[in-house]
Parts: structure tokens; C-alpha cells; sequence
């Protein structure tokens, strides 16, 4: 079934002129999730649904290439373009700021990805999938052991290293950003097909993924360098290696495994919408947590 | 108030339909974020210049930030700016003229 990549409104199976006419009934009314992704994805110019059709039809179209493939192009041009995400820019060379600012917006962003996954293994019946997912929540919040700490600890130790106290960052509440993306996120995992939750949630993986810039990605998440000196604490290096070192196989797998459950006709645009929906959520977290820097910053 | 955009005044879309008044004048912005933007611009520009009125307002760039030259009589400002996705204003940087 195709939704709506402005709202998740369910419509038709590939049903593009209901969608059409549906966005240009939700810019009628000026709704901002609706005239944003038809400013960003379609057109700023004010047209038809019958001429939109086209155009929309453009954006779902995989061409000759794999649903991965398009989860990919469409994930770099929005984020690892030639001017990339302001967070991304920022954590090239991070600030004492910009990694507090990222501890105490993802802590909260962490907390809902558990119940994400969570979500998307209690509604797969395919045991692939839940491996996948018993394995990724281990790195990103359960961990193993003192050798193999967790994610989400590796993160509230990043904090403690620049001098913020863990139960400040654990009572600190959500920007409105960050708690519109945990709300996005947690209907997309109980509401959406499967297979859509899981592309929606693990294709943002590839925020970290640093294999991106052979698929054309102007930068890397941060620059490689820092991990090597002494320009940010050990601990800040403790988390964002071992994100560098978990997201490739992390949104690689994921991936692949969205390209196999998900390619079926009746699913993939959910998907591909689903998809859509969940990076400009993203977008908007990203900004959360520079926002938070700001509060920071001396 | 003069500016540069047919459309919405701060992004330029003609989707949507909100008009919202600005300096006494009815504006039409895509949305209320725009607005939101729109207003918030125009008191920073109002007080960084210490300017009770401002004649003309253009602004070029997307969402990542936006380059603005203000006008009041034969005053001018440029500045940068970038909002949160609620519409407040993230950074503000004063340009060289
Ligand atoms: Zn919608
Ligand atoms: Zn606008």
C-alpha cells in the first residue's frame, strides 16, 4: 500500500494520483509537513495533481537499480550533498558543544530506537530479521560484557568525559525536534509494515556509514583524523568509533535485508515512503542536536 | 515593505496559503513556519539596527541558511541566518556590507 511520505496516511497500492491529489488537498490547507516535502521533492511551484503525477512517479522510480541502491542515492543527496547536513559540517572537527549538544538529544533518540527494533522483531515472522535485530540492540543499547559496552553507555561516557554529569543528561527533556522525530519513529514502528519500519529506522544508519563516500558522499561523518589525536577525549573517541565501525555492516545488512522483504510490489512503496518520511524526521533531529550545542557553548 | 520573492516571503513556494500581517503590511507565506520565520527576521533585523521600520527585505539561499539584505531609508544590513525546524531563529550572523 502506498502512504503518504508527508503524513503516512495510507492510499491505494501504487495508487500516484491519489497521492497527488492528496498533497494538494494538505497545501490547500498550508500544512508544513505536506508543503515541505512537495517544496524539497517536487516542485516550489504551485501545480495540478495531475501534473504532479509525473513527478512523483520520477521519485519512486528505481530506474535500473535496487531498492537499496535508491534508499541510498536518495539518504546522500539529502544529507552528504555537496554542502551537507550543518551537523555533519560541525562534527567534521566537533566542539566540546556540538558532542554535548549530540549526548543529550540522543539519549532520548537511542531510548526510542530501542523500542523501534523491539517493534519491528515482535511483527516479522522472518528469523533473519530477528537476528539481525537481537544483534544490533546489543551493540546499540544491551552490550556484552565489560570488552563490548553498549552504545548508549559508550554515549553517556562521552558526556561524563567533557564534564556533563549523566543524571543531567537523563533528566534533561527532548527538543521539540527530537520528541516529533520519537513520535514519528514510534508510529512508523507500530503502524507502517514491518519491512517499512525497518528501512525507515536502520537506512539512518547510514548516517555513520563511512563506505558512503564511494557511493558519492561528499564527506564522512566526522573526519577519520580525530580519532587518531588528541583534539577530542577518549571517550568521545570510544563512541564515535565504534559507530564508525558497527553502522557499515549495520546499514549494509539492514539493507539488504529490506532489499529482500521489501522489494515486493505491494510493499515497496511503503517503503520508499516510509523511508522518505523517516529522513526528513531525521533532518530535523540533526538540527536538535546543534540546537542543544548551543546551550553549550561558553 | 520591498522584497524579492513573488512567493512565499521567505522560501518562495506559491503552495499553501497563509497570510499573515508583517509591519502592518499582509504578506502570503506556504506556511506558518514561514511566517514564523518571516517575523522573528524582522525583529532582529529591527534590533540589531536599532531601525523602527524596515523599506525592503531580500533574501537568498534555502533552508540550510539564508543571506538577507535589509533596507531602511538609505541604511542597509546583510546578515545570515538559520532557523530551527519550528521556525525560530538557530544562528544570526551580522554580514560586512
Ligand atoms: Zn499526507
Ligand atoms: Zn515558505
Amino acid at each position: 500500500m502506498t502512504s503518504c511520505p508527508a503524513c503516512l496516511r495510507p492510499l491505494g497500492q501504487g495508487d500516484l494520483p491519489a497521492l497527488a491529489a492528496h498533497l494538494v488537498e494538505e497545501a490547500e490547507e498550508s500544512d508544513p509537513a505536506h508543503v515541505r516535502w512537495l517544496n524539497q521533492n517536487l516542485t516550489r511551484e504551485k501545480t495540478t495533481a495531475a501534473e504532479l503525477v509525473p513527478m512523483l512517479e520520477r521519485v519512486y522510480d528505481l530506474g535500473s537499480g535496487t531498492l537499496k541502491g535508491w534508499i541510498k542515492a536518495r539518504f546522500i543527496a539529502k544529507f552528504y550533498g555537496p554542502v551537507p547536513h550543518p551537523f555533519v559540517t560541525a562534527l567534521q572537527h566537533p566542539s566540546r558543544a556540538t558532542l554535548l549538544g549530540y549526548v543529550v538529544e540522543h539519549q532520548h533518540f537511542l531510548r526510542q530506537w530501542v523500542r523501534s527494533c523491539a517493534y519491528i522483531m515482535a511483527r516479522t515472522d522472518e528469523p533473519k530479521v530477528i537476528l539481525y535485530e537481537l544483534d544490533n540492540l546489543n551493540t546499540e543499547y544491551g552490550g556484552a560484557g565489560p570488552t563490548r559496552v553498549a552504545h548508549y553507555e559508550l554515549l553517556l561516557r562521552m558526556g561524563e568525559s567533557l564534564g556533563l554529569d549523566r543524571t543531567r543528561v537523563l533528566t534533561t527533556p527532548p527538543l521539540p525536534s527530537t520528541r516529533e522525530g520519537i513520535e514519528g519513529w514510534n508510529r512508523i514502528a507500530t503502524h507502517q509494515h514491518w519491512v517499512a519500519a525497518l528501512a525507515a529506522m536502520h537506512s539512518l544508519e547510514l548516517i555513520a556509514n563511512r563506505n558512503l563516500v564511494d557511493d558519492g558522499a561528499s564527506v564522512h561523518y566526522f573526519d577519520p583524523a580525530i580519532l587518531d589525536s588528541k583534539e577530542i577525549t577518549d571517550a568521545a573517541t570510544n563512541f564515535l568509533r565504534e559507530g564508525y565501525e558497527a553502522d557499515v555492516t549495520h546499514s549494509d545488512e539492514a539493507l539488504d535485508l529490506v532489499n529482500e522483504f521489501g522489494s515486493r510490489p505491494d510493499l515497496r512503496d511503503e517503503v520508499q515512503s516510509t523511508f522518505l518520511r523517516s529522513i526528513d524526521l531525521f533532518d530535523d533531529y540533526l538540527l536538535a542536536r546543534l540546537q542543544r550545542a548551543a546551550d553549550f557553548e561558553a | 515593505m520591498k522584497r524579492n520573492y513573488s512567493g512565499c516571503a521567505v522560501c518562495n513556494s506559491t503552495w499553501g496559503n497563509v497570510w499573515a500581517e508583517v509591519e502592518g503590511e499582509r504578506m502570503f507565506f506556504c506556511c506558518d513556519i514561514c511566517a514564523t520565520q518571516f517575523r522573528r527576521l524582522v525583529d532582529r533585523v529591527k534590533t540589531e539596527t536599532g531601525w523602527s521600520t524596515l523599506d525592503s527585505l531580500e533574501i537568498a539561499g534555502d533552508r540550510r541558511g539564508r543571506t538577507c539584505v535589509a533596507g531602511s531609508g538609505d541604511e542597509s544590513f546583510r546578515c545570515f541566518v538559520a532557523f530551527t525546524p519550528q521556525g525560530e531563529i538557530r544562528i544570526f550572523e551580522k554580514l560586512a556590507r
